[in-house]
């Protein structure tokens, strides 16, 4: 019962100072990125924040998905296919492969949209992700192709870093925008430079290493 | 010379590697070697002039992110590449009996590591210093559980939980910091941090304090980290203890001297890494097995290098950082000697030692051994010379005891460990070492024998890198100036 | 009636209590339970606490989405773009690492048949 009391009385604790302090408005970094986009961005705020203004990060996640991909294969590097119990039936069969085009054309959408509404490479990465996943689940013997994933993979990896270390060397800052990126041009789909390349480069990216990690993950030897 | 190429030239072979790979293994394995080679150049020429910048990343600080390189950064990065050349050199000559299988994963994980890992120190922006921690946390839990053994899988189950642990509590950290401060760049945090409410100063700390805790190895946090040097590989326990622990420790201080300048926290602190350092050695007495002995003598040295962080004033930090590369360097040689011997002997128990055959193995681990403990002429002596003198200047003369007895402790095993080494009795046949291998410990131990008798070649490069490191107002003031 | 209910302060109460609620049953799932995919679902539990508290104590529901188009253009009036690129790059991340880590304890399951982290002695102490 004492530990019970005691976590109770720091839970409280910890509530009544957050409740204290709820921060008031004020200026943050984020109003001040906000008018730098209008004159210097795409219509999307949120992504010129994240693909440019906060880039690096963008690119460090990129790492961390490509080696958890990467990790996920080393770990679960069996060669058996793992027969899922269900039977699957005509209609599942047929309706998958008449949404799998769907679901990719939707995704390459909100990738290739992304500057300018909501969406973006991540989320179209991920939807054609679950497009793969589902002929994976429907499908018996369904396999990504291994060499084109790899290949994709790092041909977007390696163009991420090839079009920061341009940025370094033609404008002396990693990962600059050096496309034109007149601010006339907001609101089309060619604005804002480098932008729209680096979230479909993403895009790429992510969607690809996905639908390796839920092949990984499906692909699984004996009856786990 | 930008210094964002230390960070995306790695980067760079790591996502290219899988292509490369097609070029056959050596290939890989030669082309990152010479990476890390061009990178170590590319920091020792950094070294001789005088090379402090901000570099730019996209938009200028304090809105965007950027990289500050100065002497204290620079150090940090001229020993991540050393090591990791060393690193190499040493597993080109492993790989010819030895080699990882699926090797051109191997070469991608240690060059995000290491891609991390200067990240890391060079980092101006809190939210960048955590994507840097999480690429080298998720390249270390792969690594730690490379060989699928099930010890090895423990290792690394144990390692991602408590690293998953602690990156949430340095998320709550950065969410309450962005959400009373409004800004992410070191600088305009370390400027309006001093104006919060007390209470949530305390939290912001606590909450750095716990998540970077996890990974410096202090008391009561460190519970993860023998059973992961036990479960890894035993050439992968020379990254952990040479490189990542001194990046995190790097960082931790650094956040700590900007955010609360006047000292607030020291005697908290030093009385923690005085606690750690007693229990490392004490439990590290009836170890049997090598990897631990080692393991919990790395989490001594480790408590000791904090102790010394923590007194915050420029003596002691310029000991810091004597103990820094003597302890990297001494272990560097450990595991790559008990990766020598393992390769022929099988057992890490530490019997094992009396079996082994190999004068020039023996003399290069008791070098390593006498720099660990202190004994004069060795690296390891300057370094903890001066954490004690500082210690008993400024005042604290229980934390000045209570190293002292654990340095005693600390040589009761260590001379355990001399005393088996030497030991008359059955010999096993003689283990070769490869030239490379020789080569690559003749470097190190020149290099623990060269501190050790001549320190004053390196205390005014290290001297100007603690007062670099305790300056914040010159670091604050280059951020907010922008270029 | 409920009009208190629109009241800002109050809603950002209800955000704080209920993400922390959250976050505290995610950290006591995380230290009482033994199973490693309990686990990891506790520390989803965690993060997903920590994004909501971030998001709602940030959002003005007076203003509007941080996108440019026709008729919104008044950027003194959008919310905070930098709470969604920090949050986006976490979620990312906090997945990346959990299934590394499922696939890591498949693995361990695989070849011990255990699935319980206080049995996990592999290593002799």
């Amino acid at each position: 019962m004492s530990g019970f009391t005691l976590s109770a009385v720091f839970v409280l604790t910890l509530l009544k100072l957050l409740l204290e302090n709820i921060p008031q408005s004020m200026h943050r970094a984020g109003d001040s990125l906000l008018e730098l986009n209008s004159t210097d961005g795409v219509a999307n705020g949120v992504t010129t924040v994240v693909v440019y203004f906060r880039g690096f990060d963008t690119l460090g996640e990129i790492a961390v998905l490509f080696i958890a991909s990467l990790g996920i294969g080393l770990m679960l590097s069996q060669n058996k296919r793992c027969t899922i119990k269900a039977q699957s039936n005509f209609m599942l069969h047929t309706a998958a492969k008449l949404l799998f085009p769907i679901i990719t054309l939707y995704g390459i959408y909100v990738m290739v949209y992304g500057h300018l509404s909501p969406g973006g490479g991540f989320q179209g990465g991920v939807i054609i992700a679950s497009g793969v996943l589902l002929l994976l689940v429907s499908h018996r013997d369904f396999e990504v192709p291994h060499s084109f994933i790899v290949a994709l993979e790092t041909f977007a990896g390696v163009c991420y870093v090839l079009i920061g270390l341009i940025g370094l060397f033609t404008l002396d800052v990693f990962l600059g925008n050096f496309l034109p990126h007149d601010i006339s041009q907001m609101g089309l789909l060619m604005s804002g430079g480098i932008i729209p390349i680096i979230y479909i480069i993403v895009g790429i990216k992510v969607g690809s290493e996905m639908s390796m990690i839920a092949q990984n993950l499906i692909k699984r030897g004996d009856d786990v | 010379m930008s210094s964002i190429l230390f960070v995306a030239l790695p980067l760079l072979f790591g996502f290219v590697t899988p292509v490369l790979a097609k070029l056959g293994k050596d290939g890989v394995a030669y082309a990152s070697t010479l990476m890390q080679a061009f990178l170590l150049y590319l920091a020792f020429s950094l070294l001789s002039g005088d090379s402090s910048h901000i570099e730019v990343i996209s938009i200028a600080p304090p809105l965007g992110i950027s990289f500050t390189l100065n002497s204290a950064s620079l150090l940090f990065v001229a020993l991540f590449t050393f090591m990791m050349t060393l690193f190499s050199l040493y597993y080109l000559s492993h790989r010819k009996t030895d080699a990882y299988k699926n090797e051109t994963k191997f070469f991608i994980l240690i060059n995000m590591l290491l891609a991390a890992s200067i990240g890391l120190v060079l980092s101006s922006d809190i939210f960048n210093i955590y994507v840097f921690f999480e690429i080298a946390g998720i390249s270390a839990y792969i690594l730690s559980a490379y060989e699928k053994t099930p010890s090895a899988l423990e290792a690394g189950l144990k390692y991602l939980i408590t690293g998953a642990l602690a990156s949430v509590f340095l998320i709550f950290a950065i969410v309450l910091i962005y959400m009373n401060l409004g800004s992410l760049n070191l600088g305009v945090i370390a400027q309006g941090f001093e104006s919060l409410a007390f209470n949530t100063k305390l939290l912001i700390s606590l909450l750095l304090l716990i998540g970077f805790g996890f990974k410096v190895e202090i008391f009561p946090l460190n519970f993860w980290v023998v059973d992961v040097y036990q479960g890894s590989s035993t050439l992968i326990n020379s990254l952990f203890s040479a490189i990542v622990v001194k990046a995190y420790l790097f960082v931790f201080f650094h956040i700590a001297y900007l955010f609360l300048p006047s000292a607030e926290f020291s005697v908290f602190l030093i009385y923690l890494g005085g606690l750690s350092m007693l229990v490392a050695e004490i439990a590290g007495l009836r170890q049997t097995n090598l990897k631990r002995l080692f393991a919990y003598s790395s989490l001594g040295q480790v408590a000791l290098i904090f102790t010394a962080f923590a007194l915050q004033n420029r003596d002691a930090i310029q000991a810091a950082l004597f103990i820094v590369l003597a302890h990297s360097i001494a272990k560097a040689i450990i595991f790559f000697a008990l990766t020598s011997i393992q390769k022929e002997h099988k057992s890490m128990d530490i019997e094992t030692l009396k079996e082994l055959n190999s004068p020039f193995l023996r003399a290069i681990m008791l070098i390593a051994i006498l720099s660990l403990l202190g004994i004069p002429l060795f690296a390891g002596f300057v370094g903890k010379l001066l954490v004690l003198k500082s210690l008993a200047v400024s005042g604290f003369i229980g934390v000045l005891v209570i190293i002292i007895i654990a340095s005693l402790l600390e040589s009761v095993y260590y001379f355990k460990l001399a005393g088996f080494m030497f030991a008359k009795g059955e010999k096993r046949e003689a283990l070769e070492i490869d030239f490379t291998q020789k080569l690559v410990f003749s470097l190190l131990a020149f290099l623990l024998l060269t501190i050790g008798t001549m320190p004053f070649i390196f205390s005014g490069f290290l001297s100007e890198s603690a007062s670099v490191m305790l300056d914040s107002s010159t670091y604050i003031l280059n951020l907010m100036g922008g270029r | 009636m409920f009009e208190y209910l629109n009241d800002s302060t109050t809603i950002k109460y209800i955000v704080t209590i209920g993400s922390m609620a959250l976050f505290f049953v995610g950290l006591f799932g995380l230290l009482s339970q033994k199973h490693f995919i309990k686990i990891f679902i506790s520390i989803a539990t965690m993060e997903t606490a920590l994004f909501l508290f971030f998001i709602g104590n940030m959002f003005n529901k007076n203003f509007t989405a941080p996108i440019i188009s026709e008729g919104f253009t008044d950027i003194a009036k959008m919310n905070d773009p930098i709470p969604h690129a920090l949050i986006l790059t976490a979620i990312v991340i906090g997945m990346a690492v959990l299934a590394l880590g499922v696939s890591m304890s498949i693995e361990y399951y695989k070849l011990t048949g255990n699935t319980d982290i206080d049995k996990m002695n592999e290593m002799r102490h």
